[in-house]
């Protein structure tokens, strides 16, 4: 019975582990300088 | 020209009204599974366009008909449509998949053969992503002596179909090409901040099961590198492994794409990045309409490809920019995007 209580409580302490990891985010920098131009009449001939 | 477009969900329905305002084309047929779907549509776009039982065999239809049709336009879920295109190819029929997943795309690109033997053009997967992805990566790679890595990213979604595909994809392992191999890497996996242009801005994206390394590779020989990620938040990340837990919007909110081609010019390495933003579905469907046109006016080889190796990128995404489609490139840091 121990034995199973000791598993189940691993399987449970892994699992929460992998959805912590999983749905961690954040990180990246985000660009310093510079932005996005549309590509119009010169840049599309 | 008369043009077939079968499946009128979020995009199809869009390819069929671009294809009929566009002069060109003289007639349209809208074949789809629903009666009622196909007949609304058909009646919505006025005389040029006409519903048509296809069932499940929409070149037999046509010749049932009698309709000269010179291309069609498979709008359907991804997966009923390598069998769709091989009966239409077996009819003499230019065919314009929008399939979006690995193993449909893997089975189109699979009909080059029969694609080429016959003199017909197969274009595989034009939608926005892939597809626009595919064109923004050729022009990037006009702008190179050599491309050495390939990056692409997603953003959002269109209609259900494109949704259902989304959840599934983000279950469903990666396909990256990397040092002149093939690897399969897991999915949610290897993330990313890109940064997609206004006003999307900075979203997390990760591995997924995305077809663009199967038609980006073949277009450009000797590339090492080439990977897809996609975005999605903490719950599409969470939930999918399970069944969807609700219905799919029937029409998504702005997408966007980013298209990082790094390589060789004048003997230096420099990277270029290029981008879209558009709501998926309606530029899926000028992508898809617009490639069309394309194949019927003989501007597309014979064979199974993606657009990257199909078309002429600036003319292409010339006439996409005058049908409202637009394309930027991030001009300033890119290496610390």
């Amino acid at each position: 019975m121990a034995l199973l209580r000791r598993a189940l409580a691993a399987v449970s302490i892994a699992g929460l582990i992998a959805i912590v990891l999983r749905l961690r985010s954040g990180g990246g920098t985000p660009p310093q300088s510079g932005g996005w131009r549309e590509l119009r009449g010169p840049d599309l001939r | 020209m008369k043009v077939l477009v079968q499946g009128v969900g979020a995009v199809g329905a869009r390819v069929a009204r671009y294809l009929v305002a566009n002069d060109d084309v003289t007639d349209v047929l809208i074949g789809d599974s629903s009666p009622r779907l196909r007949t609304s549509v058909a009646a919505s776009l006025g005389s040029r366009a006409q519903a048509i039982d296809t069932a499940d065999d929409p070149a037999g239809a046509i010749a049932a008909a009698g309709a000269d049709v010179e291309v069609a336009v498979l709008a359907t879920p991804a997966h009923y449509q390598p069998e769709l295109a091989r009966q239409l190819l077996a009819a003499g029929r230019h065919v314009v998949t929008t399939a979006d997943s690995i193993p449909a795309v893997r089975s189109l690109l699979d009909l080059d053969a029969e694609a080429k033997e016959r003199g017909l053009a197969l274009v595989v997967g034009a939608t926005f992503g892939p597809g626009l992805s595919c064109v923004l990566a050729r022009h990037a790679a006009s702008l190179f002596d050599s491309v050495d890595e390939i990056h692409v990213a997603h953003h959002g979604t269109g209609g259900p179909s494109c949704a259902r595909q989304h959840h599934a994809a983000l279950r469903g392992r990666g396909l990256d090409w990397r040092d002149l191999a093939w690897t399969r890497r897991p999915p949610g996996s290897g993330r990313e901040l890109s940064f997609f242009p206004d006003p999307i801005g900075g979203a997390d994206c990760y591995r997924a099961a995305l077809p663009d390394a199967l038609l980006l590779v073949p277009a450009f020989p000797g590339v090492s590198r080439v990977t897809a990620r996609q975005a999605a938040t903490r719950r599409d990340r969470l939930t999918a492994g399970l069944p969807m837990l609700r219905r799919p919007h029937p029409e998504g909110r702005i997408g966007g794409l980013r298209v990082e081609v790094r390589g060789r010019r004048s003997q230096l390495h420099d990277t270029v990045v290029l981008g879209a933003i558009d709501r998926p579905a309606v530029a899926a469907a000028t992508v898809a309409g617009l490639a069309a046109r394309w194949v019927g006016a003989g501007k597309v080889e014979p064979g199974a490809r993606g657009l990257a190796a199909s078309v002429d990128a600036l003319p292409f995404l010339h006439d996409l920019s005058e049908a409202g489609v637009r394309a930027a490139v991030f001009e300033g840091a890119a290496e610390s995007m």
